[in-house]
């Protein structure tokens, strides 16, 4: 690690602890500051624009995260500001399916949610990492209460149809077994002296003592079944009190059949940054954070409106949308500026009058397939029987992800879990299934992991994101080359109009990407509205 | 640039567990039965139609509305250029992807890609179904004839 690295002949952390003793915690956090060990976060907390210029006017389309970022902050500088929604819920991908909630998909198929009180699915967005400073920041502002999302579960299953004869694997195991052995081999090259040329000596000697710790290896440098690997992987029999008390060690899994199995290509997820814990969530669903979004913007929301031409001139930006409550009604929204936050997949099909390297940017995206189904179980048998507590487990089948609830442990009642989360084609096929088709599906492959599921199960929602009415698609697909061509091109201003939303950012999916695209763009909507506002 | 999903968020995710993917990852070797089925594992165009195509475009080709569109296949004109249609299909058009077969996968989960019997077959059973009746068959070879003049994106 890093901050065990010497300086000098002394660890950082040793350095540390010293100045920290002699000379007091404000000295140490300076050195801490200079050893870059403590950064200033460079978030400066809720934004503040200024003053809008007198009757400056903006006009938002789409109340999701980016919309209602920018509604809350532009009206908190003087703008007089109007959203227009397409859905009759403000929060778009952020949302919550619970009991008694209906949902229609593109196709007209309606689904009824039916979880017990208290248990949902979060189809979109469901868990914050805590360098999501942007999203956490309105969490806090807006009292949305945080919980502790549980990515990684060491006791979760890792599953291939392929290995060990269909049968989970523990995520323990797994890991230990990996870890294990590759470090035993690493080991034997450094003994061997096949690593003479690339370490020296002195430093082999440490790589050794590590590769012993990192990888549970015997004094030998073996990774052997005992007390070593057992303290990793786990045991037969856990050690325990009374007469009973001895342990009875496992086996651990033999290389080539550890790498033949490919378990190991889930082992990384949590270590990529975005997964890294802390992850959290809100208290009773990601939807949480959408429905305070709208409660604090109360009637600046217009529901029900489905933008249909949006136009510009110098006088300002005006917008048609039709109130779906009475298809075939116009209607009609005037501002001096517009921050339009539709998803790109449904922006390419309004007319709108931008020039060509913006709509060529629109016209660039094409959206992820993706699945999410939530499955209610008449108990919480991965709690009750299997010891998982919050996690997920992975497969190699298409359902790919099951998660398990992250809090409410030993309840009682009924649980619900994300009983999929797929992906690529394999989300392509269950969003042309039925929704009854994609519950049955999940529930036929969650067997091959949970053999509970046929007679636990009792009701599934799905949600398929090419077929929701007000995304057409789960988030937008850049790739580098898309990105090289029309990314600053859809960023920047046309006119009167810049676009905001997780397709405006690097963060793909992520409602920090929402966030923080949409405070780029206000900040760069004020700007010019100044400029503007002398003049006009 | 791999992405992160919908925390997944989404996810998100989710990275990658995607399916069927790991044992094909392996070995990254195409099988034969794989460059003459693709990931569909079929050549028939009623079945690609019905694994792929309807999620979007609908059941009977009838399309759909909500915020955007997806368009109708059902008794449409524009149909009657089935080049159009293969264009379409390999380049991608706004939030439809491409279905062309790449090299790299650009995402955390593999790209899904049609060969251009594929395409040829399930252009063919679009344009002979939902109330269409064109007579004229475009060929996988003339499906390939496309794949150098649309620059894919």
């Amino acid at each position: 690690m890093r901050d065990e690295a010497t300086t000098s002949g002394m660890t950082r952390r040793g350095l540390l602890r010293m100045i920290g003793m002699t000379a007091g915690s404000a000295a140490m956090y300076q050195a801490m500051t200079s050893l870059g060990l403590a950064a200033e976060t460079t978030f400066n907390g809720m934004p503040d624009l200024g003053t809008a210029p007198k009757g400056a006017s903006v006009l938002i389309l789409g109340a999701g995260i980016a919309g209602m970022v920018a509604a809350l902050e532009l009206r908190k500088a003087g703008y007089a500001v109007q959203v227009l929604e397409y859905n009759a819920r403000a929060g778009g991908r952020n949302w919550t399916l619970r009991g008694g909630d209906s949902y229609t998909e593109m196709g007209g198929e309606t689904q009824t949610c039916g979880f017990d009180p208290g248990l949902y699915i979060n189809p979109g967005p469901w868990r914050l990492p805590y360098h999501h400073r942007g999203i956490l920041g309105y969490c806090k502002q807006l009292g949305v209460a945080l919980e502790p999302f549980i990515q990684i579960n060491y006791n979760a299953f890792m599953h291939s149809h392929r290995a060990f004869g269909g049968k989970p694997q523990r995520y323990r195991t797994v890991r230990a077994d990996y870890h294990g052995h590759v470090g035993e081999l690493l080991a034997k090259a450094t003994s061997t002296g096949k690593l003479d040329v690339e370490v020296s000596k002195e430093d082999q000697q440490k790589l050794l003592a590590s590769l012993q710790w990192w990888g549970a290896l015997d004094k030998n440098y073996k990774y052997t079944k005992g007390m070593d690997s057992g303290d990793r992987r786990g045991y037969d029999r856990d050690p325990g009190g009374g007469l009973k008390a001895r342990p009875e060690f496992s086996t651990p899994t033999g290389l080539s059949d550890l790498l033949d199995s490919g378990l190991w290509q889930a082992l990384p997820l949590n270590e990529l940054y975005d997964m890294q814990q802390t992850l959290m969530q809100p208290v009773g669903g990601m939807g949480k954070i959408g429905e305070a979004f709208a409660r604090e913007l109360g009637s600046l929301i217009r529901y029900q409106a489905k933008v249909v031409d949006i136009h510009q001139d110098d006088s300002g930006v005006r917008v048609s949308y039709e109130d779906t409550a009475k298809p075939g009604s116009r209607h009609e929204a005037r501002a001096d500026w517009c921050v339009c936050t539709i998803p790109l997949s449904i922006l390419g099909e309004i007319p709108i009058n931008v020039g060509q390297p913006m709509t060529d940017a629109i016209a660039a995206v094409p959206y992820a397939a993706s699945v999410k189904l939530g499955l209610q179980f008449k108990r919480r048998f991965w709690e009750e029987d299997e010891q998982i507590f919050g996690g997920i487990s992975y497969t190699d089948l298409p359902i790919s992800t099951i998660s398990y609830p992250s809090s409410g442990f030993h309840g009682s009642g009924k649980g619900v879990l994300l009983g999929g989360y797929v992906w690529g084609t394999d989300a392509m096929r269950f969003t042309a299934m039925t929704p009854a088709q994609r519950v049955a599906a999940a529930v036929a492959q969650g067997s091959q992991i949970h053999p509970q599921y046929p007679t636990e199960f009792e009701n599934g929602v799905s949600v398929a994101w090419h077929r929701a009415p007000f995304t057409l698609g789960c988030f937008g697909l850049w790739t580098d080359a898309t990105r090289e061509q029309h990314y600053d091109n859809l960023c920047k201003f046309d006119g009167r109009i810049v676009l905001a939303g997780e397709h405006a950012s690097y963060l793909p999916a992520w409602q920090e990407g929402a966030v923080t695209s949409a405070l780029d763009a206000i900040d760069r909507l004020h700007q010019r509205a100044v400029e503007k506002g002398a003049t006009a | 640039m791999k992405m992160t999903a919908f925390g997944a968020c989404m996810s998100i995710v989710l990275f990658c567990m995607a399916s069927s993917t790991w044992a094909a990852n392996d070995g990254a070797k195409e099988t034969a039965v794989e460059a003459a089925n693709g990931v569909l594992g079929t050549r028939d165009g009623e079945q690609i139609y019905s694994q792929i195509c309807q999620g979007c475009h609908m059941p009977g080709g009838r399309g759909a509305i909500g915020a955007g569109y997806y368009p109708a296949f059902a008794k449409n004109p524009r149909l009657a250029s089935a080049n159009y249609m293969a264009a379409t299909i390999l380049n991608g058009r706004r939030n439809m992807p491409s279905f062309v077969h790449r090299q790299h996968d650009e995402f955390f989960f593999p790209a899904t890609w049609l060969n251009d019997t594929q395409i040829a077959n399930v252009i063919n059973y679009i344009r002979s179904h939902f109330g269409n009746h064109f007579s004229d068959a475009i060929s996988a070879a003339e499906v390939a004839a496309l794949h150098a003049k649309e620059p894919s994106k």
